[in-house]
């Protein structure tokens, strides 16, 4: 394992024409973290994620995922990272065991290890019933469940999951939530932006808040909880106190 | 090279052609099946042979390279714009594929479907007798050449277009009418000076008699000029859409 952060991003920014997505963004996940990045709706998270995996290209400034630069050496970087997107962007049609069986073709797992880490995960997410069932016809926690799998189909060593549990129902989110403690506790580096503050506060050891494409607070779990406070309590008030400045 | 990468998807595109096999060979193959019929059963019948050739072994070959055209141009203009339809494009991007690797996923994807269009059409142009093959490897060349050039087209399109209308407008204003007037039906010592002249700056000739030559040694054509042109194209259409994937023209945000 190398001595390389899990990811380091340095003075991103994101221009859509004069808006900017992310202005100069700054902040280093070392590896093994559990990382929150809180916002609100079009703070910027989802741009600096599709920045990190290659959806979206930065404007100005470099991103490493453990030391390996994303527009440099992408085709290196992009091994090394799992996105779990927060809209389906997946072909309907497809079944749950064809998207991870497409995906990881296409990050180059022969066929037989591919089709063992198939059924490993089909089964770790409940999904052997469904795993023919075409995506359009499944529910939504059915449907982000399938989207996990697929993220997780080459082993990652960063995974993204940017709204997660978004449409899943209050069992299958505890369960999920097991399984992602488990993996970190693995070491898996993982980034999770959620708008359900009690999965942060559950899961995360490190947060960032992110709003008008900046960096506003940053700390861990316990500098977001201090004297008493949840962080829903506390983000709130960054929040606020932003928007009064 | 991501060999495997590359082989799920061309594996996904022949999935995808089965999973619409009325739109994508069944349709094609009867359209081919009635040109030959009438052109060869019908029409032919009737018309003197070119330079010792039967009509329809003249017109065969542009029915099959107009079946050609057509199957790579739909292959690779609905799977892209279909992917960019549903951000499915996504998983391509963030998978571990050069531009050029997306290049020659997408083009061999729709050249597959095209050749597998091709091999269904062949044999219904043996059950009319209306096939020979002067020279093969000439022949495969020709194919090839022209599935990539329109499966290429097809990516530009899929990438330009902002609608499933205009998805066609390459298709129904270009591709179909520069098909029929590039002398697929008809030899251009029919026509008078003007439009002869005017048929030799069609790129379509230069198709329709390359695939003609391969297949029953007549040719119209100066095939030196025939072969710049298919291979300027490939080319020019190559560097086209691997500069297009790498500056993420709409596809990246």
């Amino acid at each position: 394992m190398s001595n390389f952060p899990a990811l380091e991003i340095k003075n991103l920014v994101k221009k859509y024409g004069e808006k900017v997505a992310v202005d100069n963004i700054s902040l280093t996940i070392p590896k093994g973290s559990f990382f929150g990045l809180l916002g609100p709706n079009g703070a910027g998270k989802s741009t600096t994620i599709h920045s990190i995996t290659g959806i979206t290209q930065p404007t100005s400034g470099q991103i490493l995922v453990d030391g390996v630069d994303v527009v440099k050496e992408y085709k290196l970087a992009r091994t090394k990272v799992g996105l779990s997107p927060q809209e389906f962007n997946v072909d309907i049609f497809a079944t749950p065991e064809q998207l991870m069986d497409y995906m990881g073709g296409y990050y180059g797992i022969p066929h037989d290890i591919r089709k063992a880490r198939i059924d490993e995960l089909i089964k770790r997410f409940d999904l052997e019933e469904h795993r023919k069932v075409k995506f359009q016809k499944l529910s939504g926690g059915l449907k982000r469940r399938a989207m996990l799998g697929r993220a997780l189909i080459h082993t990652p060593d960063l995974l993204i999951l940017d709204e997660p549990t978004a449409g899943v129902d209050v069992m299958q989110r505890h369960d999920l939530w097991a399984y992602l403690k488990e993996m970190n506790e693995g070491g898996k580096t993982i980034i999770l932006t959620s708008h359900y503050l009690e999965e942060i506060q559950y899961l995360c050891n490190d947060i960032a808040i992110i709003n008008h494409g900046r960096i506003i607070a940053h700390g861990t779990k316990e500098e977001f909880m201090k004297e008493g406070k949840s962080i829903e309590q506390t983000y709130l008030e960054i929040i606020k106190s932003e928007k009064t400045i | 090279m991501n060999w495997i990468g590359l082989y799920t998807m061309l594996r996904r595109e022949i999935q995808r052609t089965f999973r619409v096999v009325i739109q994508t060979l069944v349709a094609p193959v009867i359209s081919a099946a009635l040109y030959i019929f009438i052109f060869g059963s019908v029409i032919g019948t009737r018309i003197d042979d070119f330079s010792g050739v039967p009509y329809i072994s003249f017109v065969f070959p542009g029915v099959l390279m107009l079946s050609i055209i057509n199957a790579s141009f739909a292959s690779a203009s609905s799977s892209l714009y279909f992917m960019r339809f549903t951000r499915g494009i996504e998983e391509i991007l963030i998978a571990p594929f050069s531009y050029v690797e997306m290049l020659v996923g997408f083009v061999g994807s729709a050249v597959t479907r095209a050749l597998l269009v091709a091999f269904l059409i062949l044999g219904v142009g043996m059950l009319f007798g209306a096939i020979t093959l002067v020279h093969p490897l000439w022949f495969v060349f020709y194919i090839a050449a022209i599935a990539a050039i329109f499966a290429m087209l097809g990516i530009i399109i899929a990438l330009w277009a902002e609608s499933f209308e205009q998805l066609q407008v390459l298709n129904t204003f270009v591709i179909t009418p520069l098909t029929y007037l590039g002398g697929i039906f008809y030899s251009i010592t029919f026509l008078p000076p003007l439009a002869a002249s005017l048929t030799r700056a069609n790129p379509f000739f230069y198709f329709a008699d390359g695939v003609r030559s391969s297949m029953i040694g007549y040719t119209e054509a100066d095939s030196t000029i025939g072969l710049v042109v298919i291979i300027g194209l490939v080319v020019f259409l190559g560097g086209l859409v691997i500069h297009l994937f790498r500056s993420g023209w709409k596809i990246r945000t």
